[in-house]
């Protein structure tokens, strides 16, 4: 008897999770729909969308809604795993270039047609360059988001440049080498190893068109690499940006960086939608990109800020879309959500937001600047993970001074070219 | 037989978490990544059997290997004995009877405690970083600037200094080692005529070389598979000079998602700490001597 229980005990205990599993789908099947919705942000962006969520769910009782929500830092792994895993919400918040990036793995998103949702209030060139993956619309753009270049304008005053100076490659070193001449641990640029790779970016788009094109192919010739490379070496050369010794710590965070929250960093390039947090407690203006005669592409990227995709796992996809549909164009949820991610992509968001006074002024201008500059949108290849790390090693070594320019622009043709040479 | 039996059964029923824990969350794991260092596997979609071929491009054509191999080479060698060293050193001290000892005790255990943790990594990057503490510090002296985390001769050693930072569990282990030494030795010794430091050599590290062994693997072990400190401070920069394997390993599989070639990655890093291990076990039958055999 007691052998009996004792083994009844050890099966039970064995089975338990097999069990919990079970019983928790079929709850899902029957009685109320629940969704989760996943996305990265910080406070400015949960409780608005968790306010919209609330709406929805007033309006729709059979519907429950769960946010999953936290920083950006390992987002991305959390998304690939939870797919991988099939533990992914039933929405997703995504950044641009992961969609090509994933869809090109598998059919993980749910493809969404016009039937779903009013997509006349999308811009049509956005969503099929920015959200359709092999013809499929894949997601929805949430805003627009484009690069601008951020000045103080009173540090450049203060250092005897004209604030409203209009940038070429050329006057920023003639006229921004004026604050390194003037105070040594000061730098016109705050420019991190990361953003200089941005930076070379922008360089080889206009002289080249692209660093990769879409063809998988290196876009640009030794003799271009080594203009640009050239040119960069004068900002370390000139005191436009400090030694990599200095900033290399703060990759991909060069808003924390104490000489750029003390001011003695005077401009940088980065993306509208976080341009607040990297202004910080600056006061900051918005300036065009500098843009060299002939240029074959401005290489100012614009693309959605994010955007929201549905998991083809989801049981219930098509309350997902509903649920996406009510974000995007229901005027209620327009103001709730206000500027939690950038201008918003809809017409209809544009004008609610419009008429409630809810658009800074400062992002609109930035985005509007943006838009009137923007180049071509990357290649996918461009943007992939791996030869965005072979650039940056390249970058990193040129930036430490271990390569001059046209070692640096022959490592990183060659490097490219193996690296895509495996995609 | 009948109450064996039972027993038997109350046994395994009391192991039996272990025995689910390790099943699922290691043995099948462990044998999922051997299977995949062999394949494509990307972790989305369905993985493909190659060979041979992530181990051949691991050997033949890929420089990261090599540097980060080089880099957690430096790290083992600097961290591993300045570690062990140091919590000797610091156990030796809290051996004596001073009034208040085990308050010291407990506050030389707090760095373990908050150990290898992000916060202490931040913090370590606010300490060390161009206009951080430490350099304010030396400013005050009149030394210059030292860019302790953004210099590619520097960076490692900094970060080493976290690991060192927290012996707290070696010295926790020595401590108990020096007291289980008899008195008699010392006063053996002392009558005798050793001084100090013949005491120390002759007596101390001969009874300790055991618990030295034991923290030597482990420390070793953790080195080799270090990751925190690198990857919250520096990203394995500046130059890849803090590249550790085990940044390597997160940025093949999870920035890459390259899990077949990060699996054959961790293959290889289980055989290197295998073969430095056994060879402590070897060498330790010359210099370790336990209790019994004295």
């Amino acid at each position: 008897m007691k052998k009996t229980l004792v083994l009844l005990l050890i099966a039970a205990l064995a089975m338990g999770t097999v069990f919990a599993a079970g019983s928790k789908e079929a709850a899902a099947q029957s009685g109320p729909i629940t969704l989760r919705l996943s996305w990265w942000g910080g406070d400015s962006r949960h409780t608005p969308t968790l306010k919209a969520m609330e709406a929805y769910t007033a309006q729709n009782p059979n519907v429950k809604l769960e946010g999953e929500y936290g920083g950006w830092d390992g987002y991305y792994q959390k998304i690939v795993t939870q797919i991988a895993g099939g533990t992914a919400a039933d929405i997703i918040q995504i950044d641009q270039p992961w969609l090509a990036e994933l869809a090109s793995k598998g059919d993980v998103f749910a493809t969404i047609d016009s039937s779903m949702v009013d997509l006349s209030q999308f811009d049509a060139d956005f969503l099929k360059n920015y959200c359709t993956y092999n013809g499929k619309l894949l997601g929805l753009p949430t805003g627009t988001n484009v690069n601008t270049f951020i000045v103080d304008a009173n540090m450049l005053s203060s250092f005897g440049i004209d604030p409203n100076t209009k940038w070429t490659w050329e006057n920023i070193i003639t006229e921004g080498r004026k604050i390194n001449q003037k105070d040594k641990t000061a730098y016109f640029s705050g420019a991190t190893p990361d953003l200089m790779r941005y930076w070379f970016e922008i360089y080889i788009a206009q002289l080249a068109g692209a660093v990769v094109d879409n063809n998988k192919k290196v876009a640009f010739t030794q003799a271009q690499g080594t203009e640009a490379f050239t040119y960069f070496k004068r900002w370390f050369d000139e005191g436009i940006v400090a030694p990599f010794s200095q900033t290399s710590l703060f990759y991909q965070k060069f808003q924390e960086n104490p000489s750029w929250i003390n001011g003695k960093m005077a401009t940088s390039w980065t993306w509208v939608s976080s341009m607040d947090k990297d202004i910080g407690a600056r006061k900051m203006e918005t300036r065009q990109f500098p843009v060299m005669a002939g240029a074959k592409n401005s290489g100012v990227l614009m693309r959605p800020s994010q955007i929201f995709v549905v998991n083809n796992n989801s049981k219930n996809r098509s309350e997902a879309i509903k649920v996406l549909n009510y974000l995007f164009t229901d005027a209620q949820a327009l103001e709730l959500l206000g500027l939690a991610r950038g201008i918003p992509s809809t017409t209809v968001g544009r004008s609610v937001l419009a008429q409630k006074g809810m658009i800074t002024t400062m992002a609109e201008k930035a985005t509007n600047e943006g838009i009137a500059q923007a180049g071509l949108p990357q290649s996918v290849y461009q943007m992939n993970s791996e030869v965005i790390q072979v650039m940056q090693d390249v970058i990193d070594e040129f930036g430490f001074g271990k390569l001059t320019p046209a070692e640096a622009s022959a490592k990183l043709i060659k490097n490219l070219e193996a690296t895509l040479a495996t995609l | 037989m009948h109450i064996r039996k039972r027993y038997n059964y109350t046994g395994y029923l009391y192991i039996l978490p272990w025995i689910i824990g390790f099943l699922l969350l290691q043995l099948v794991p462990l044998i999922n990544s051997f299977w995949y260092s062999f394949t494509n596997f990307q972790l989305l979609g369905d993985p493909k059997f190659l060979g041979l071929e992530n181990y051949k491009k691991i050997f033949t054509a890929d420089p990261t290997f090599l540097q980060s191999l080089k880099v957690t080479s430096y790290y083992v060698l600097i961290a591993v004995p300045l570690k062990i060293s140091f919590a000797l050193v610091i156990a030796i001290i809290l051996n004596q009877n001073i009034k208040g000892i085990n308050l010291f005790r407990t506050l030389y255990y707090i760095p373990s405690i908050l150990g290898g943790s992000v916060a202490i990594s931040v913090l370590w990057k606010y300490l060390f970083m161009n206009q951080g503490v430490v350099n304010n510090l030396i400013g005050q002296v009149g030394f210059k600037a030292v860019d302790w985390l953004g210099d590619p001769r520097y960076a490692l050693g900094t970060i080493s200094l976290v690991t060192v930072w927290q012996f707290g569990s070696s010295m926790l282990l020595f401590l108990a080692g020096l007291k289980q030494i008899p008195v008699s030795q010392y006063e053996a010794a002392r009558i005798d005529g050793a001084g100090r430091m013949r005491i120390f050599w002759q007596i101390t590290i001969p009874e300790l070389s055991p618990i030295i062994l034991f923290n030597l693997i482990m420390q070793m072990i953790n080195a080799f598979q270090d990751f925190t400190s690198a990857f919250v401070i520096t990203q394995g920069g500046p130059l890849k000079s803090t590249y550790l394997y085990g940044l390597m390993l997160y940025d093949q599989g999870f920035k890459f998602f390259k899990m077949g070639y990060s699996s054959a990655l961790s293959w290889i890093l289980f055989a290197i700490i295998l073969f430095f291990t056994s060879l402590t076990f070897r060498s330790s039958e010359s210099w370790v001597h336990y209790g019994d055999s004295l």
